[in-house]
């Protein structure tokens, strides 16, 4: 056991450029799954922190299922429930803060953008929850536009009792007075809460005698679960007595994101440990002697496995421990470019990232396991050295057989792949990518020879002289040159696909954004995503901005949220005869005219891709929506998307069956256009003064706002590429290191080189030769399979509800021939130099 | 011939008596194994280098034989001791027993000339595994030029056993030519040009 | 009974028409205490005798015969006990492993045989110093000359106080000077250590050093040479062989 403890340790510091190399690769494939995970939580988090009962008092919450508020007279029901001591009504909402409303804020602190409105009646919450006052004093009933405010936001925005806050409202603004500073009961995550008497809130909201939170405290002696049920059987389905799943646009988002993010994650450790699997056989095959020699002294066939594993385990512990640290630096980063983005866009307050107790223990399981396990292959190939082959300085023939055998399976699987696409099915395109890999994979080794001529003569253009001898280098070993072409191969595959999913999708979603919002004037809300806080406006600003010479035309989104089987579904209300005629929905099914027709005259919905897609819901079924009002039956007329909504389950309704069963009236969002021939700027003017009174809403012009989307997709996609990039290191690691070992073991070969008279530079050329032949033989492989598997992610996005064009990802291709390139020369650097250097005479005394 | 030249080249370094010669000598041509010269032989010379002039009585011991006298040289033992130091040694690998031997050996077809081949090559390694303890014996500080001359015994021993494994290779192929045979002399009156030997 | 012997040993590698017999049906025995050397043209089969004497190798027939144990009939785990434990193996090259130091190296077989590394070291120390060459006990090999590595290696090879071991060409790549040195090093390992040696060369001055030759060509014994003798000895052997013609 010693021994094996021992030769592992010395191998592995005798070699520190190889080690350091090989735990890189481990390194950032932790990064990458532990990094993106410690984001996760936060934003969840961030979620959360909308939901969280208040204080521990607080024994009975009821909600109404669809998440909106509901009327007051609710309240009284509760109440009279035996069991049930005091009930309170409340009306709590999000609200963003626009930049013209936004304090400047006091020293370090950042601005605050966004705030959690809660209205509360002062006589009675008293008795259910417990407010800490630390300045000033609690609301009173007589009290009109009066606000209480929390410690830190009192600090942040040098506020005192008795200054005025001026808030954004349905209204246009309101300004409040400070009448108290209160000290939160539990750390805050994201938006603070500020309260305000009841009326006030539902002023403010425009939402009338509603509330949409029942907070009660039970009698002495009352049993929780008799008196929640009486409670409920009194309610009816349309109320929940647990928090709802409300913000589940946010979370579904939270979902993909952490899906995505898992991805990427096992990708790169995935590659991580091809890194490493490729590093031991070759160490395996250059240490033939060393284990002979141990064998031949009489160490057992366990002692080698162990001392190869040991030295793959302490590889695998100091990398994951090192990409632990990687990945929480990673996220930092990460969140700290994103946080003031989402502040922007999405006006989410996001913290630090969180180490989670799981995503630290799944991590470590995986940086180490992956290690270790991707050594054991090499270490039980090495203890079947006989110490006799060792000794010998020939190779044996028996692994040539095996080599074949392989080489023929993955030439049949390569064979179906290319059938399976043929046939046009998605479904078999997707198997036939699979099959495609998994063949190439096998076959590879028989592929370098063919190849590396062909290649070899492109390379001969610029390399005269060394073209051939790389070519036959690279032969000799087919193996090793196949195993290290194939880390370029899965490296610029994913690159290459991703960069086909990502330019389809670019394209797909500015196909529907020039569609949906292809008004002229777009009157937008202070946050892109729809509801979350947007504060919206009373109708009468649609009406005013409709009457403004030289419009032509306006129409306006409103928002409300509903719960179809057990899931919460996005209710957007338009208005059927006027939207299509400024904007538009991306029909996939049914009939767009008559189902605009439909929306108008009964209670019709046009459900979109996704939700089709889960559901498998089409045109013609009747769905059953829990509202406000109770559970109401609405038919599919049609599927389909716009720009705003693709990724939510969303369904289209006419705002009248809006106000009458969800009862919103609130518009979020205003599109209008301008009558033909008239002066743009001249008419926009006009609009912008409207709007000086609702600060909560920007003017833009359609250009402005296309070109503003655009940005953020490259910034997305810039991104992107980044986290590719650090994807495709490890392949870069992977070409080194075969690399470094050829020269090592042609050392001799070197030396008679220069010894015969090749210079430094032809021996620098000859190994740049052999890395750039490498470097093409993955790079031409990977870009075929990754164009293959961009047509399969797109075809699967297409299946689960978006409707995408397949983008050829002449970028991604281009980009991926330049990285395999660049690796190629990069690859070569250190070896070739190393290789140039050799002292002639003690490379010729080396056997 | 070398005897008498060692003779007058320890007498050049001193004068000696004749008993201490034969020490001498030994001592100097690398000892008793090596080259074993008899006192008779010493004394034999002494007397003919005296004739020659070339060496001279010094006084007397007291009465007795050569070896109790003391031995000196002379100015024409000076000269003849420096003509033989600046003169090469001829080689003497020309005659060798062995070769005659495979030589019969192969005429006569009684005996496998492997098996004397065999017997040649063993009788070559004991020997060398003799020189080769002598060797490891001698002290490199104070008996190198004997260690050197024993690498040179050493050599030529290789010298020898590498020729025996050429000659065995290659002794089918011999086997096959005509032995060397005199040449016939016709009879009579010999020709005018032959020089006789 | 002897140390090791071979019984009909045979080795064939190859098959069909490539068909190359190393070993052809040798009968061989070595006792204790004694130096041997095996000599011959290149291809004799030299180095096949000594891999199979070793268990580094399977016979294709015939038995090695070590201290009374059939070798041929043990499977690998106790093949490797007899390796480290009574036998030691000394290279033409490659003789240590790199990454460890001459101490680490020479300790090898105990440690591997399940020994404390805290004795094992000592006692490498000693035998490094027997054999002098205490101040490189904690160099790696680069740092050492051919003939030092040699001696680190003989040293390996007699931790274990093994009764035979085994020398591959030990002087093959060294210098005439360090030839000597380890040679002469291997006469001591007889005569001061009781041990045996069998030793594979092809320089006849090395093979000297022996006690016996054993000259091998096409894979059978074609001679047989006791070194260590007294002349009068040879006048009787002449009469045998006279008689026997």
């Amino acid at each position: 056991m010693n021994i094996a403890w021992k030769l592992a340790w010395q191998y592995l510091t005798g070699h520190k450029l190889r080690t350091f190399l090989t735990t890189l690769a481990i390194v950032l494939g932790v990064m990458i799954i532990f990094g993106l995970n410690a984001m996760i939580p936060a934003l969840e988090r961030v979620v959360a922190r909308q939901m969280m009962a208040a204080v521990s008092e607080v024994e009975l919450s009821v909600r109404s299922t669809s998440g909106n508020p509901f009327e007051d007279q609710t309240l009284e029901v509760v109440q009279a429930a035996s069991g049930v001591g005091s009930a309170t009504g409340i009306l709590s909402q999000p609200l963003i803060i626009p930049d013209s409303l936004v304090r400047p804020a006091v020293a370090d602190y950042q601005p605050v953008k966004s705030i959690v409105v809660v209205g509360v009646d002062p006589a009675t919450v008293a008795q259910v929850r417990a407010f800490s006052i630390q300045a000033g004093r609690f609301l009173q009933s007589a009290d009109g536009q009066a606000v209480l405010i929390s410690e830190s936001l009192a600090e942040k925005l040098d506020l005192r009792p008795d200054d005025v806050w001026t808030l954004p409202a349905a209204t246009g603004t309101v300004d409040l007075t400070v009448v108290g500073v209160y000290a939160p009961a539990m750390p805050v995550i994201g938006s603070e809460e500020i309260y305000v008497p009841l009326e006030q809130a539902q002023q403010m909201f425009n939402l009338p005698g509603q509330i949409n939170t029942i907070e009660a405290v039970l009698d002495a002696n009352a049993d929780n679960a008799a008196v929640s049920a009486a409670v409920q059987s009194r309610l009816g389905s349309t109320y929940s007595l647990i928090a709802p799943d409300g913000d589940s646009e946010f979370s579904s988002a939270v979902a993909v994101g952490q899906s995505a993010f898992l991805l990427f994650g096992i990708l790169a450790l995935a590659m991580g440990g091809f890194v490493i699997f490729n590093t031991f056989r070759t160490v395996v095959a250059e240490r033939r002697r060393d284990i002979g020699l141990l064998r031949a002294v009489g160490a057992s066939r366990r002692t080698i496995v162990l001392a190869i594993l040991f030295e793959t385990l302490l590889q695998g512990i100091l990398g994951t421990i090192l990409g632990l640290v990687a990945g929480y630096l990673f996220a930092v980063a990460m969140m700290a470019v994103v946080t003031p983005l989402a502040q922007e866009f999405l006006y989410m307050e996001m913290g630090a990232p969180i180490v989670t107790p799981e995503n630290l223990a799944i991590s470590l399981v995986l940086g180490v396991g992956v290690t270790v396990l991707a050594g054991l292959i090499p270490a039980l190939s090495a203890s079947k050295i006989t110490p006799l082959e060792a000794l010998r300085l020939e190779t044996t023939q028996q692994a040539a057989r095996k080599v074949r055998t392989r080489a023929i399976v993955g030439f049949v699987l390569i064979g179906l792949a290319v059938i399976a696409l043929i046939t046009g099915s998605f479904n078999l395109a997707a198997l036939g990518a699979v099959l495609f890999l998994v063949g190439i994979i096998l076959s590879a080794p028989v592929l370098v020879q063919p190849l590396a001529e062909t290649f070899g003569r492109l390379l001969g253009i610029f390399f005269a002289r060394e073209g051939q001898l790389a070519q036959r280098n690279l032969a000799r070993q087919p193996e090793r040159a196949a195993v290290t072409a194939l880390a370029m191969l899965i490296g610029l595959a994913i690159v290459v696909a991703l960069a086909g999913v990502l330019s389809s999708t670019f394209g797909g979603f500015l196909g529907y954004l020039k569609r949906s919002l292809g008004a002229d004037y777009l009157v937008m809300p202070t946050s892109l995503v729809l509801g979350g806080g947007n504060m919206g406006a009373a109708p009468d600003l649609a009406r005013k901005l409709a009457e403004v010479e030289g419009v032509a035309g306006v129409t306006t989104l409103r928002l409300g949220s509903g719960q179809v089987d057990g899931t919460a579904m996005q209710m957007i209300g338009i208005d059927p005869l006027v939207y299509p005629e400024i904007a538009g929905l991306e029909f996939s099914r049914g009939d767009e005219a008559a189902a605009y027709t439909a929306l108008n005259q009964e209670r019709a919905i046009i459900v979109n891709g996704i939700f089709a897609a889960t559901s498998g819901a089409d045109v013609g079924d009747m769905l059953t929506i829990i509202t406000p009002t109770g559970e109401k039956q609405y038919r599919i007329v049609g599927v389909g998307l716009d720009y705003l909504n693709a990724k939510l389950t969303t369904g289209y309704i006419s705002q009248a069956n809006l106000e009458q069963d969800f009862n919103i009236t609130m518009d979020v969002l205003i599109m209008a256009n301008a009558v033909t021939g008239v002066d743009k700027s001249a008419v926009a003017n006009r609009l912008s003064g409207l709007l000086v009174d609702f600060p909560s809403f920007t003017l833009l012009e359609a250009e402005t706002f296309y070109q503003a989307q655009v940005n953020i997709f490259q910034a997305a996609l810039g991104m992107m590429y980044v986290m590719m990039a650090a994807m495709a290191l490890p392949a870069l690691i992977a070409m080194m290191n075969t690399l470094a070992i050829n020269v090592i073991e042609r050392t001799r070969e070197i030396g008679v080189l220069r010894a015969v008279g090749s210079t430094r530079k032809q021996i620098r050329r000859m190994i740049l030769a052999e890395s750039l032949l490498l470097a093409l033989f993955g790079t031409g492989l990977g870009i075929l399979a990754g164009v293959w598997l961009s047509y399969v992610l797109v075809g699967a996005l297409n299946v689960s509800g978006f409707v995408l064009p397949y983008n050829f990802p002449w970028g991604g291709v281009l980009s991926g021939l330049a990285v395999g390139l660049i690796f190629g020369v990069l690859a070569a650097t250190l070896p070739a130099r190393q290789a140039a250097r050799l002292d002639i005479i003690r490379a010729l005394r080396f056997e | 011939m070398t005897i008498r030249h060692v003779i007058l080249g320890l007498l050049a370094q001193q004068p000696r008596h004749g008993y201490e010669l034969h020490a001498a000598f030994q001592a100097i041509s690398g000892g008793q194994e090596s080259w074993d010269v008899k006192p008779a032989q010493i004394y034999t010379t002494l007397a003919r280098l005296e004739e020659g002039g070339l060496v001279v009585q010094e006084g007397t011991g007291q009465d007795g034989g050569p070896e109790k006298y003391i031995y000196a040289l002379t100015e024409t033992g000076l000269v003849e001791l420096r003509s033989w130091l600046l003169s090469s040694i001829p080689s003497d690998a020309q005659r060798d027993a062995f070769y005659v031997k495979l030589m019969i050996c192969l005429a006569l077809g009684e005996v496998n000339p492997r098996t004397i081949i065999q017997i040649q090559r063993s009788s070559r390694y004991q020997e060398l595994h003799r020189i080769t303890a002598q060797r490891q014996a001698a002290d490199p500080h104070s008996e190198l030029a004997r260690i050197l001359f024993l690498d040179k015994v050493v050599m030529h021993l290789e010298a020898d056993l590498r020729w025996l494994d050429m000659i065995e290779a290659r002794l089918d192929d011999v086997q096959q030519q005509p032995l060397p045979q005199p040449e016939r002399r016709p009879r009579g009156r010999p020709p005018k040009q032959l020089l006789s030997n | 009974m002897s140390l090791i012997e071979t019984q009909q040993l045979t080795k064939i590698y190859g098959q069909g028409e490539v068909e190359v017999t190393a070993l052809d049906h040798v009968n061989l025995q070595i006792e204790t205490g004694e130096f041997v050397a095996v000599m011959g043209p290149s291809g004799c089969g030299k180095s096949t005798l000594l891999h199979l004497l070793g268990g580094l190798d399977r016979p294709t027939e015939g038995v090695v015969v070590l201290n009374g144990q059939n070798l041929s009939a043990l499977d690998d785990l106790h093949l490797t006990a007899v390796r480290r434990q009574q036998i030691g193996f000394i290279f033409q090259f490659f003789n240590l492993i790199p990454v460890l130091t001459a101490q680490e190296n020479v300790s090898l077989p105990l440690v591997l045989d399940g020994e404390k590394s805290g004795p094992a070291s000592r006692k490498a120390g000693e035998w490094l110093t027997r054999l002098g060459l205490a101040e490189h006990m904690h160099r790696r090999p680069d740092q050492l000359s051919g003939g030092q590595q040699q001696r680190v290696a003989i040293a390996r090879a007699l931790i274990s106080e093994p009764a035979l071991i085994l020398a591959d060409e030990p002087t093959g790549n060294l210098d005439s000077r360090s030839g000597d040195e380890v040679a002469g090093l291997l006469r001591r390992v007889v005569d001061e250590w009781g041990r045996s040696i069998l030793m594979v060369t092809h320089d006849p001055r090395i093979a000297a050093y022996a006690d016996r030759i054993i000259f091998l060509k096409d894979g059978r014994v074609v001679d047989e040479t006791r070194l260590n003798l007294a002349d009068s000895g040879e006048a009787d052997r002449v009469k045998e062989k006279v008689e026997a013609l």
